[in-house]
């Protein structure tokens, strides 16, 4: 009993340690491939815009950026991967978790072809096109309307003014502003929505963790259940050879008090006679 | 707080409005009207938009149709935006060419309450926006998320309570197994203490008869 009981408690202390142990390299693995792959569709979105007129230096200088930080990353997850593979092939774990390993590498191995692809395109397009300069149009037209508001102001219609408190403008009074504008708010929407989806993404992968946890927990339960199975077996034989010993034992008895009886009666007709 | 004035003006001549508030937009919103109005006539179909104290005064200027709204500087620009142009749409629906001819607040009597409705329309209702419907959804599928992470943690409270009862089943089936082991022992035993007992009597029995027919205690006769 005492026996069973630390083998009982070593497999469970293992099990406990062997998940502690996947986590780390295998979620760093998964998460700097999401990374990677939201770092890739940014900048493939900045590829898209080469061409057009909101090509600028700025835009190409952002390019640049987001090129090394997808690098940056790409040479961190590499690193962990490797690491991940190394304690693969040192401790000869799970084989669900190498299968889950290789899967990252593969997912990893896609991520990189598919930033190439999109890096092979931003070179032909930055060598075809020149960034477009932003002409004076936007600030001398600013100008123009301050002007315009200096110069509106008669005695009448400052008096006006002050009374009304202080009024300040944002002209925009181009087209091209105009949705700028609207694209921008509109960006900051979408971006906002994409950090909800983060913030989802992280609560399934929360609850995937748990999950898995609780496959543990309800393994425990599991081999319980056995073990109470073959002992309850158990039992239940030794007790059908206890009841088939107490059935001889009452014939015995039985036979015991016959002979007891017939001793009894030949001392008497003796004693008798 | 959402879209609280809403007006539509031809030129200087202001044709219907309504204000959801007291305050003064009314006369802020004549104000611009006279400036966007004092410019050069070339510049129509503009969208622009003036910010005063808390709120933001959003314009449209279409084939001489000026559409003006008073919002909220949180509410953003899509949605007022988008409001003008409904407005615009709907009036130059239903007045047509009687805009070109009409006096000041002709249309207010009906059209007022076309602007109350828009107005709310666009201030309350997510479906105006799809970026705030989607943004509106995500929060409740994290709110979703949110309590299925705490059901399964609370199932994983209940899980770790079955684990704690099945290790107390399997002791108890171990010890059952080895109670119902030395109960069948001592049966045995008891078995084993009777078969002795019997075999014991049978001899001193068959020793008793023995003596009556050999006559004596030693057996003596017996033997030679």
């Amino acid at each position: 009993m005492s026996f069973q009981d630390i083998e009982a408690g070593r497999s469970f202390a293992s099990r406990r340690n062997l998940i502690n142990g996947k986590q780390d390299p295998t979620q760093a693995v998964a998460s700097g491939i999401f990374q990677i792959n939201t770092a890739v569709s940014t900048f493939q979105r900045l590829v898209n815009t080469l061409g057009t007129p909101k090509d600028t230096p700025e835009l190409r200088d952002k390019l640049h950026k987001t090129r090394l930080h997808i690098g940056q990353l790409v040479k961190d997850t590499s690193a962990k991967l490797k690491q991940a593979s190394e304690i693969d092939h040192n401790v000869e774990v799970n084989a669900s978790k190498k299968i889950a390993d290789a899967k990252l590498a593969k997912d990893f191995q896609a991520v990189l072809k598919e930033f190439q692809k999109a890096q092979r395109l931003s070179a032909e397009r930055e060598t075809a096109y020149t960034p477009f300069v932003p002409q004076a149009l936007l600030p001398s037209s600013y100008t123009a309307s301050e002007v315009d508001i200096g110069s509106d102001k008669t005695p009448e219609q400052r008096a006006l003014l002050v009374e009304s408190r202080r009024q300040e403008v944002l002209f925009l009074d181009n087209e091209i502003s105009f949705n700028e504008a609207i694209i921008e708010e509109r960006e900051q929407g979408i971006q906002e929505i994409q950090s909800q989806i983060g913030e989802v993404n992280e609560i399934f992968k929360d609850l995937a963790v748990l999950v898995h946890e609780q496959g543990a927990m309800i393994d425990d339960i599991g081999s319980n259940i056995e073990h109470s199975h073959e002992a309850t077996a158990q039992a239940k034989s030794q007790l059908a050879k206890a009841s088939k010993t107490q059935r001889s034992n009452s014939s015995l008895t039985c036979l015991l008090l016959v002979i007891f009886g017939i001793v009894l009666l030949i001392v008497i007709i003796v004693l008798a006679a | 707080m959402g879209i609280l004035y809403g007006m539509v003006a031809r030129g200087q001549v202001v044709l219907a409005e309504f204000s959801a508030t007291q305050s003064n937009a009314s006369v802020v919103a004549k104000q611009i009207l006279s400036k966007i109005n004092q410019g050069s006539d070339n510049n129509n179909d503009s969208n622009v938009s003036f910010s005063h104290d808390r709120y933001v005064f959003h314009v449209k200027r279409t084939d001489g149709l000026t559409v003006l709204c008073m919002a909220d500087d949180a509410f953003g620009r899509i949605a007022p935006f988008a409001f003008l142009e409904d407005i615009h749409k709907k009036f130059v629906k239903t007045y047509a060419r009687a805009i070109l001819s009409a006096p000041a607040y002709a249309m207010n009597d009906e059209f007022s309450r076309v602007l109350n409705q828009q107005m709310e329309y666009y201030s309350n209702d997510p479906n105006a926006d799809r970026l705030n419907r989607l943004k509106g959804e995500m929060t409740q599928v994290r709110t979703v998320m949110i309590d299925n992470i705490d059901k399964v943690l609370e199932r994983g409270g209940r899980l770790e309570l079955l684990v704690e009862k099945t290790s107390a089943m399997n002791s108890n089936s171990i010890r059952f197994k080895r109670q119902s082991r030395r109960y069948k022992n001592n049966l045995w035993w008891s078995n084993v203490r009777l078969t002795v007992a019997l075999v014991i009597i049978f001899v001193i029995v068959v020793y008793i008869i023995l003596a009556f027919i050999c006559h004596g205690p030693l057996l003596s006769s017996c033997w030679r």
